[in-house]
């Protein structure tokens, strides 16, 4: 049942994708509301088979990478069609959908079945550590977006290229600003299920910090983070605020991968 | 009793933006205005023309006086202001010169902007809703339509600040796509120029929040700034304000550079790097170049945005006095067909015409026939009479006969069908 929603969800992001291109490229908007349709759609799906799988598997719903990839899709979806209500934003869709679409895809590809979690572990700590890392997650995942979108807009401005895409790319005020409010609450949330993640520990492992590999790379991207909140309250925006969104994303997805397909530890070869 | 076309309302020149707001119909009022209008004592028809920077009535009217007070009453009615109030701010054009601001609008040598391209399309709409809900009728459809094909002759055949207009246009996209509204950004002209000045309005029209002007004559900063009701600075201590500007244009005469990387360096760390943009308009550059090498600083120059060196004053006036001989020409015949619209010129005209060809035919006929009887001749002339009045009646009647709303209609029609007047043909 959640499968075939997943797949029938995998299908309309595909349309999405192929529908934002084709707004991207020729600016109309039938396009633009058609995307937007399609990938509630998808959204309406997907958070249904995490629904049911949620319903049939309780604690175990989310334990394997797959899941991680398809619950951060979910959300990040989610919360793009939150600011999508927004003003001139649609455009972000065109990479948000992608993007969701391929880490969709690589979760149903993997298919791997669900690892039973250790009892120990089945209380209310694990929502309140997994929760806000996710959400953070996907929070970062659209100021990603977002700076990849900046970069490209300033670049246009700066050679002065004024073409098509240039029109329905949003501000780069917007853009900016947009970003600095997503990089704050993705750090909150980070932070959160950080410290959730620590408490975690202490209960399962006997201890806060035990150097483990989700722990060392959690530690350097919420420093990578802090490092860029910190570059902004003192003036930098703009480019070099985008540029260093984008290295800490990178940087946010190669723990990720490094930490579940590399180097599991104890953490049970999951990020999160 | 005279066929004329009255225009009553606010525009940019006659009322603060206060009133004008006040004016403003909401797309209900809007509908339920224009259907009211042509019920009204006086108004024989009736269109709205509403845009950011004018609400005002245009209406066709036998009663020019009586449809005056019409209108005046309804519009401070709709402002909730006394008429007296009202009175100070309203703009009245009677006669030729309510059809002649009427091309102005449509030309966009009324605009604040002038021959910003906008304008039409917003008149085009009005018209439209208008003619959708019958308020508008044969006078004003013949109008309006006039109003465009006038627009479309200044556009082509004259250079009516199209060129300083595509330019400003560029600089206020820009500014659009660097800042994400205007509303709380501040516009600095080093030098007041021309095309810094259009720049300017056109910033002002998206709602830029002030003006700051600077210029080597003191006197000249304080006349524009007044203009922009923005803040004029002494040339010597505009740096001071740099901080505050977000967009700043340059056109000083100036044969060196008034602002250096150093310079604007310093700026943005004071402004805490939020972006800037400059605009560069003269020719030599005002602006070094390499700024735009520096994060969060774009700066255009007068190439960069479409446009070729300022266009001289001399040359603009001289267009724009084309444009006004244009306009002068239409009103002329506009004007010459609407007094044509009257019941007894065009009845006679119509007997005439008729009366003309009966003549002819009858002579050619005679002319052949030249062993007929006198009695046989006066036969044929009475004939061709009877038939000729025959079938005048009829429409002689309905001429006579109708309502005021519809006569202008009729005689429109009948002096189309019958090919009345040597009028040029209608262009729509």
């Amino acid at each position: 049942m959640g499968g075939i929603l997943l797949a029938l969800a995998l299908a309309f992001y595909l349309l999405a994708t192929a529908t934002f291109s084709g707004h991207v490229v020729t600016g109309r908007d039938a396009f633009r509301r058609t995307a937007l349709a399609l990938l509630a759609c998808a959204f309406g799906l997907h958070a249904s088979s995490l629904a049911v799988r949620a319903v049939m598997l309780g604690y175990d719903a989310i334990t394997t990478f797959q899941d991680e990839l398809s619950f951060v899709a979910c959300l990040m979806v989610g919360l793009y069609l939150l600011i999508a209500l927004r003003a001139n934003l649609t455009i972000v869709g065109a990479l948000v959908t992608p993007l969701a679409f391929l880490f969709t895809l690589s979760s149903y590809a993997l298919n791997a079945p669900s690892a039973a979690l250790a009892p120990s572990l089945q209380n209310i700590w694990l929502p309140a550590h997994v929760a806000p890392a996710f959400l953070g997650y996907a929070v970062f995942a659209i100021a990603f977006c977002l700076s990849l979108l900046y970069l490209v807009q300033e670049k246009q401005l700066k050679a002065k290229r004024k073409g098509d895409l240039f029109r329905r790319l949003p501000s780069l005020e917007a853009l900016d600003n947009l970003n600095h409010q997503f990089v704050t609450w993705g750090f909150v949330l980070f932070t959160m299920g950080v410290l959730t993640g620590s408490l975690l520990a202490k209960q399962e492992w006997g201890e806060l910090w035990s150097w483990e590999p989700v722990q060392v790379c959690s530690a350097v991207t919420w420093l990578l983070y802090a490092v860029l909140l910190h570059a902004r309250s003192v003036g930098w925006r703009g480019r070099k605020a985008a540029a260093l969104t984008i290295v800490g994303f990178a940087v946010l997805v190669a723990s990720f991968l490094s930490v579940n397909l590399v180097f599991p530890g104890k953490h049970g070869g999951t990020f999160g | 009793m005279q066929r004329e076309i009255l225009i009553v309302g606010v525009n940019h020149r006659s009322a603060p933006v206060e009133i004008r707001e006040q004016l403003t119909f909401s797309d209900s009022l809007y509908d339920q205005t224009l259907r009211q209008l042509p019920t009204l004592p006086a108004i024989d028809e009736g269109v709205i023309v509403s845009t950011c920077n004018r609400v005002e009535l245009v209406a066709a009217t036998m009663e020019g006086d009586c449809a005056l007070e019409t209108l005046t009453g309804l519009l401070a009615g709709h402002a909730s202001l006394s008429q007296h109030q009202l009175s100070d701010h309203l703009s009245v054009y009677r006669g030729r010169e309510a059809v002649r601001h009427l091309f102005r609008i449509a030309a966009s040598l009324d605009s604040m902007v002038v021959g910003e391209p906008q304008i039409l399309g917003q008149l085009k709409d009005c018209y439209a809703r208008a003619a959708a809900l019958g308020s508008a009728g044969t006078v004003l459809h013949r109008c309006f339509h006039k109003s465009f094909s006038v627009a479309k002759r200044v556009r082509t055949e004259t250079g009516v600040a199209t060129r300083a207009v595509s330019v400003s246009a560029a600089a206020v996209e820009l500014a659009c796509k660097i800042f994400d509204h205007l509303e709380d950004k501040t516009a600095m002209l080093i030098g007041a120029g021309t095309m810094s000045e259009l720049a300017a309005r056109h910033l002002l029209a998206q709602g830029i929040h002030g003006i700051i002007v600077t210029n080597r004559t003191f006197d000249r900063a304080v006349d524009l700034a007044r203009d922009f009701h923005g803040m004029p600075v002494p040339f010597e201590d505009f740096p001071r304000f740099l901080h505050i500007a977000d967009v700043i244009i340059g056109s000083t005469a100036a044969d060196t550079y008034v602002l250096t990387p150093a310079v604007v360096h310093q700026v943005l760390r004071e402004r805490k790097y939020r972006p800037l943009f400059l605009i560069d308009m003269s020719v030599p550059r005002n602006f070094d170049p390499s700024i735009n090498d520096i994060d969060n600083v774009y700066l255009y120059d007068i190439d960069d945005l479409g446009g070729v060196a300022e266009v001289n004053r001399e040359e603009r006036s001289r267009e724009a006095q084309k444009a006004e001989t244009i306009i002068e020409e239409e009103v002329d015949t506009f004007w010459k067909w609407l007094t044509s619209l009257d019941a007894v010129p065009t009845i006679v005209a119509l007997r005439d015409k008729v009366e003309g060809i009966r003549k002819a035919e009858l002579e050619k006929t005679l002319a052949s026939l030249r062993d007929l009887s006198p009695d046989a001749r006066a036969a044929l002339e009475a004939m061709t009479a009877a038939i000729a009045n025959k079938i005048l009646h009829a429409p002689l009647t309905h001429l006579k006969q109708h309502d005021r709303q519809r006569e202008a209609f009729y005689l429109a029609a009948a002096r189309q069908l019958f090919d009345i007047e040597d009028e040029e043909p209608d262009d729509q």
